[in-house]
């Protein structure tokens, strides 16, 4: 038996003191429990916590397992022909199936090399990224809408969907993508925090506090767990309302996870890009420009202006982004916006922001300042007359009335103070532009009886959604009119080139704030606060040994930096299973997102270890161990079925044959446009809609009932909405992205038949695969070709021929397209 | 080469393609293919074994027998979408009437879904004794009301959140979080089910959409989609069930025969591979079901006196049409249950058309006018369906549960005339096999705010139903992610009291 950590990592000092647990099962739960109680830390005796083999009993992997093959007297199969290899390398690793031009080049290629040099051509493939991106997307939960109820789609989520597709096809250092999932904004790769963001989010919010406290707290224990599953393999948000029943996990330890999340929010933001002298160069002349052609236009504008003869100067018209009220200094303790007119609806204001001298803005609610208001809109959580001063802007954080048209809001400060300015906007995102108040007041009073006007909108010029801001440029000469026009253009031109500068696009990553104190919560209630903990890692393992205080990005570093250590006994481990599993099947531990003691033990526990070893010794490549994988004789062992040996392993886990399976929802769709030739291989960007969308407060989608090219792309780029599913491929165990999916299940149902035998979707392929045959020699020998990359054999031949004479290309096309042959890999 | 005709018959076939080593292979595939999952078998906290089903991949719906006796075999659910109002209902309580328009005490501190409360508001509607137990309910549901005799009221349920998204996602599958199996997945996964040509397992959206948390109601979450709903209702039927356009009857068929002998040729070479196997099976229970569907959807068989009684005759105006249209899912729902199929589960109310209490029972703003629209749809039809099954006999082995995500509070919303959120206190009743009747069970406190007496958890009413249905719900389970996951989490436990 052996106690942990035996590695360079800091020993938590606590495990200096003699006594020490060792847990066994059952015992554990009060083991743990008891444990923390004393202060004292815990120790494991089980596999996966312990450091790496370092001596190997053997080198490769076919060497591993015919040891393992010998030792239950089994023989291994021959090897696969050459047609079914490739077939099996492409759907394996590309997701799609070669053409028959690519079967032949192989078929015929005398090199000893020939399968080699196939594989690396295989990984070099961009398709490749594309694969290997569906699997970890489902490990990470990703998918483009909000889900619960609202649903609300993530424009800008694909980005992270890219980036993934990316990494993988440039063969990002594993342990480099995972410290960009964690920490990518620290690393100049924030597109990579995506992932924590990935997830679920409740937008419904309501003044009970407790719901927004259990929200929050739902937010962090989804961070958590997908961090804990997807690098780790270990279930930590088992131990979010009790120490782990299984695993040495202790309820600190979880809530000090916790910690090391607490400053992550959900959103979207300008992805920001890192300062290059150059780009600083650059940037310092366009702001010099852009002053110059400024101060250009601000002399033209004067020229027309006193053109315009005796009229007053007018501020400018009121717009939903915001709006600035500035006077002179007046003490005041109430401020009341009162509302004649808007430019439709009842109106709303997302925030109302009054700053005293000194820049403080006084009507903040956390400043204690108290909003009424002539009577508010009912029933939407997102429009409270408490978002009014909430210092939350944007659509979803404000108030709207109860009136069409009309409606005041009144703030009283916590004290008398000296405002000068007042701010307010509809919707500081720019999303809406409705509801706004185009005709108002703005009073001051000390007392609340005796009010003062502040500002109005009688001296701004009048609202008018089509009013064309360079309206000026009639007043002035043909030639001054130009010379405005070109410093509009260049001034536009020269804010764009600074914007893409300084910020790179806009993206659903994470935001980050300061986090406040984090505390164990008994039971996992969040009114049931305990001890306060540092943020901090599983201690069985090792400790961050973080302060309390630990800046925010500070502790997703020490996270990211401690799981990727080499002494960290299980992420290699749980990385190179998972590489396992993605090329047969299945892996050598087949609990992939669980290395705990409630999991499976490895088949080839030597194996694994090995494989670990070898994958941090080579850079932490993914290409570098699927490459031993695919060049493995087990590889390519034919997937024929063996009586004898099915006896003695029936699953083929010892990898006695090429265990053969189901191909998954998006590979089918994929092989059926490419066999088609309909497929649109272009990669990346925004997604593509299989859902007409109804934006209402909660959206709704509705299935589309036709597509079209520009749906006929590969199924990694379809726009993932949580929950809805394809109505064709939804059916075949497509994820619904709520959950960690570290292995998809592979279900047979009649609805999945009546989907890809009845389906618009399948007709139109068979039509267009129709199209395709129907100019070759002969469509039959053809289609067997292009589907199953074989020749048809004489019967199938006859049986095809008469039954394309009785019934069509077409309907031969739909049932090809439904055959097993197609649709698994063999 | 098979010759077609075969094909349609199952137990032939069966015999042809699953022999050799299909035996052998059928347990340990089923690992593999996730529908025992993985994971060892290890005691739960409560010290019992898991029990995970024995599936056969090739007929994930065959029945399999529960882990007891079971009281009843089927479930009908009628979920309120929405959240209906226990206090315009089913529970009385002659002290709120008394102090009707009085603040309620403690109520200027509580802050609810949508914030403030204005006063005690009893229910526009009367309550008036019914049947022979004289129990009170409104005149909202007066034909409901009168089958109380048939119900075991649930008066002192509790939720865990107040939110719809969460509160049906709760209701439906046992947690607030998206992703979870719904109640009727787990059914479906442990039982199987009897139809064995109709899906085991179907939700019968309102017509004017699905509830607010749409598709999960009815999801398999981690479970294989072999155990998820199959939804449609009496207007919309199964996508992708009938014969793509411009194909014959005897082309559509005849493709599918030259599909089954590619089929067929293709696994003389994988003999024995039960996926292949299931996949060929799946055709064939397709086939059936292109017919057998369309059939039980096609109430033009049901007689007049049925369409009157469930209200599915008559229309001309907004309720009236809302009403036939629930009606037709209300009879559709008995075809379904008579049919053997395993967990019925029917909608009133939608978020779709609407938003909140337009089309569902989210009564905030205006419940009286609200409600008065909503209870009229349903009353009729529902007692109809009550009173259809029970004269058929599908109550002997037919449990019906009457269900909303949670309920409301016995205020009005300060500056509304509607209710606010409450998952304190609400609501349900079941009914036919396995349960008392006329019984209630548990109560809220003397206004219906909160539950003190009898107080029954979402846990606790799943611990129930399964437990009628001969499943322990500390034993079935499904590994996921290394968690041995239950419909009940780890909490629950059954409500004896009302057993039959």
């Amino acid at each position: 038996m052996v106690t942990l950590p035996h590695s360079p990592l800091k020993t938590p000092s606590r495990l200096k003191r003699p006594l020490l647990i060792l847990i066994s099962s059952s015992l554990f739960f009060s083991g743990i429990a008891g444990a923390r109680e004393k202060g004292i830390s815990l120790t494991t005796d089980h596999w996966s916590f312990q450091p790496l083999a370092s001596e190997h009993s053997h080198a490769g992997i076919d060497a591993f397992l015919k040891e393992a093959l010998a030792g239950k007297n089994l023989r291994p199969s021959d090897r696969a022909d050459r047609a079914t290899l490739i077939r099996r390398l492409f759907l394996v690793m590309l997701g799609l199936p070669p053409s028959p031009e690519e079967v032949e080049r192989f078929i015929n290629d005398e090199s000893p090399k020939a399968w080699e040099e196939l594989v690396d051509r295989v990984l070099a493939s961009p398709h490749y990224g594309e694969r290997m991106a569906r699997h970890w997307l489902d490990l990470t939960r990703f998918a483009e809408s909000n889900g619960f109820e609202t649903n609300r789609e993530r424009p800008n989520a694909w980005r992270f969907r890219d980036y993934v597709i990316e990494s993988f096809n440039q063969d990002k250092p594993y342990d480099q993508f995972i410290k960009e999932h964690l920490a990518g904004d620290a690393l100049g790769a924030d597109i990579g925090t995506g992932f924590l963001v990935a997830g679920p989010y409740d937008i419904v919010k309501s003044p009970d506090p407790n719901l927004t406290l259990m929200q929050r707290q739902d937010e962090l224990a989804d961070m958590i767990n997908t961090t804990g599953t997807a690098f780790l393999g270990m279930t930590i948000g088992c131990a979010r309302c009790h120490d782990h029943k299984f695993d040495p996990i202790s309820q600190q330890d979880y809530y000090s996870m916790q910690a090391v999340f607490a400053g992550v929010k959900f959103g979207e933001r300008p992805v920001t890009k890192q300062v290059t002298p150059e780009s600083e160069k650059q940037l310092a002349t366009l702001h010099k420009s852009l002053i110059t052609a400024r101060n250009e236009l601000k002399k033209l504008k004067a020229i027309a202006a006193n053109k315009e003869g005796d009229i007053p100067q007018r501020r400018p018209p009121v717009n939903a982004r915001m709006n600035t009220e500035a006077f002179e200094a007046t003490p005041a303790k109430f401020v009341r916006f009162t509302i004649r007119r808007t430019n439709s609806s009842e109106p709303c204001l997302d925030e109302l922001a009054v700053f005293a001298r000194g820049g403080e803005n006084v009507a903040l609610a956390k400043s204690g300042a108290i909003a009424t208001s002539s009577g508010d809109l009912q029933g939407y959580p997102i429009h409270q007359l408490a978002h009014l001063n909430d210092g939350k802007t944007g659509n979803n954080s404000s108030w709207i009335s109860n009136r069409p048209g009309k409606g005041w809001v009144q703030i009283e400060f916590a004290k008398v103070s000296p405002v000068e300015r007042i701010e307010w906007s509809r919707d500081q995102d720019g999303r809406f532009v409705d509801r706004i108040a185009v005709d108002y007041l703005i009073e001051l009073s000390v007392d609340g009886d005796h009010w003062d006007l502040a500002a109005s909108s009688e001296d701004r010029s009048p609202f008018d959604e089509k009013a064309n801001p360079n309206a000026f440029l009639s007043k002035l000469g043909e030639q001054e009119a130009n010379q405005a026009r070109k410093l509009i253009a260049s001034i536009e031109n020269t804010q764009s080139r600074i914007a893409k500068l300084q910020n790179g696009v806009k993206a659903w990553v994470a935001n980050f704030s300061k986090p406040g104190a984090t505390h164990r919560l008994h039971r996992g209630d969040p009114m049931a606060k305990r001890e306060e903990v540092p943020p901090d890692a599983l201690k069985v393992i090792g400790s961050l040994d973080l302060a309390m205080d630990t800046p925010e990005q500070a502790r997703r570093l020490a996270l990211a930096d401690w799981i990727t250590r080499k002494e960290n006994p299980l992420t290699a481990r749980v990385a190179v299973n998972r590489l396992w599993q993605f090329v047969f099947g299945i892996g050598i531990v087949d609990t992939p997102s669980d290395f705990g003691t409630n999991g499976t033990l490895p088949t080839h526990p030597g194996l694994l270890d090995w494989l670990a070893s070898d994958f941090m010794a080579h850079g932490w490549s993914m290409k570098h161990t699927l490459r031993l994988l695919l060049n493995s004789e087990a590889f390519q062992r034919s997937s024929q079925p063996n009586s004898t040996a099915a006896r003695i392993d029936a699953t083929s886990r010892y990898l006695w044959r090429f265990p053969p399976r189901r191909l998954e929802a998006g590979a089918i769709r994929d092989s059926m446009l490419a066999a088609a030739g309909t497929l649109d291989l272009k990669m990346g960007g925004p997604g593509f809609h299989l859902f007409e969308v109804d934006r209402e407060n909660v959206v709704h989608y509705h299935p589309k009932e036709e597509t079209g090219p520009a749906e006929w792309r590969r199924m990694i780029y379809l726009f993932k909405i949580r929950q809805e599913q394809d109505a064709v491929f939804g059916a075949f165990d497509c994820p619904d992205g709520n959950q960690v999916v570290p292995t998809r299940n592979r279900s047979t149902t009649p609805l999945q038949a009546l989907n890809l035998f009845n389906s618009r979707f399948t007709m139109q392929q068979a039509e267009k695969l129709a199209e395709r045959l129907k100019g070759t020699q002969s469509p039959v020998a053809s289609g067997f070709e292009l589907l199953y990359n074989r020749p048809a054999t004489a019967e199938e031949l006859a049986d095809s021929e008469t039954f394309i004479g009785e019934h069509g290309l077409v309907s031969f096309c739909r049932a090809m397209l439904n055959t097993s042959e197609f649709l698994f890999i063999f | 080469m098979i010759d077609p005709r075969h094909l349609l018959d199952r137990r032939n076939f069966l015999s042809h393609s699953v022999s050799g080593l299909g035996g052998v292979a059928l347990a340990s595939l089923l690992g593999r293919e996730g529908l025992l999952g993985a994971g060892r078998l290890r005691e739960s906290a409560a010290g019992k074994m898991p029990i995970r089903p024995s599936i056969d991949p090739a007929y994930p719906h065959a029945p399999r027998i529960p882990h007891t006796e079971p009281r009843a075999k089927q479930v009908l659910m009628i979920f309120c979408s929405g959240a209906i109002s226990q206090v315009d209902t089913w529970d009385f309580k002659p002290e709120l009437i008394k102090r009707h328009g009085q603040p309620m005490p403690g109520g200027d501190k509580l802050i609810t879904f949508q914030g403030q409360q204005g006063n005690l508001m009893k229910s526009p509607w009367e309550f008036k004794p019914r049947g022979q137990s004289g129990k009170m309910v409104t005149d909202l549901l007066p034909r409901l009301g009168n089958l109380a005799d048939e119900m075991c009221f649930l008066h002192g349920m509790t939720g865990k959140t107040n939110t719809h998204g969460p509160g049906e996602n709760f209701m439906c599958t046992g947690f607030t979080l998206d992703g979870f199996p719904s109640a009727g997945a787990w059914t479906t996964y442990a039982l199987g089910s009897e139809a064995d040509d109709l899906p085991a397992y179907v939700a019968i959206p309102d017509v004017r959409g699905t509830p607010q948390s749409s598709v999960n109601c009815w999801g398999p979450g981690f479970l294989p989609a072999a155990f998820q709903g199959t939804s449609f209702n009496a207007a919309k039927p199964v996508r992708n069930l009938s014969i793509p356009n411009g194909i014959t009857g005897t082309t559509d068929a005849a493709t599918r025969a030259f599909l089954q002998r590619q089929n067929h040729r293709h696994l003389q070479n994988h003999v024995g591979d039960s996926q292949l196997a299931a996949r060929i099976a799946s055709y064939e229970l397709a086939a059936r079901m292109q017919l057998s569907i369309p059939e039980i959807t096609d109430l033009n068989s049901e007689p007049d006196y049925i369409l009157r009684e469930y209200g599915a005759d008559e229309s001309g105006n907004k309720i009236l049409d809302l009403r036939a249209a629930y009606g037709r899912n209300c009879i559709l729902a008995r075809r379904l249950i008579e049919r053997g199929v395993r967990f019925v589960q029917l909608f009133s109310g939608a978020y779709q058309t609407g938003g909140e209490g337009v089309s569902n029972w989210d009564g905030h703003k205006k419940i009286k006018e609200q409600y008065d629209i909503h209870g009229p749809v349903l009353d009729q039809p529902t007692a109809a369906l009550l009173k259809d099954l029970k004269s058929r006999g599908l109550l002997e082995d037919t449990l019906v549960v009457f269900c909303s995500e949670f309920g409301r509070m016995p205020t009005f919303q300060k500056g509304a005339s509607g209710r606010d959120h409450n998952p304190d206190g609400f609501t349900a009743w079941l009914a036919g096999a396995g349960v008392k009747a006329p019984f209630s069970y548990g109560a809220t406190d003397e206004f219906s705010h909160k539950a003190v007496e009898g107080v029954t958890s979402v846990y606790d009413f799943y611990a129930t139903i399964l437990h009628i249905l001969g499943l322990d719900h500390e034993r079935l389970s499904f590994y996921h992610n290394g968690i041995e996951r239950r419909l009940t989490d780890v909490h629950g436990g059954v409500i004896k009291e009302i057993l039959a």
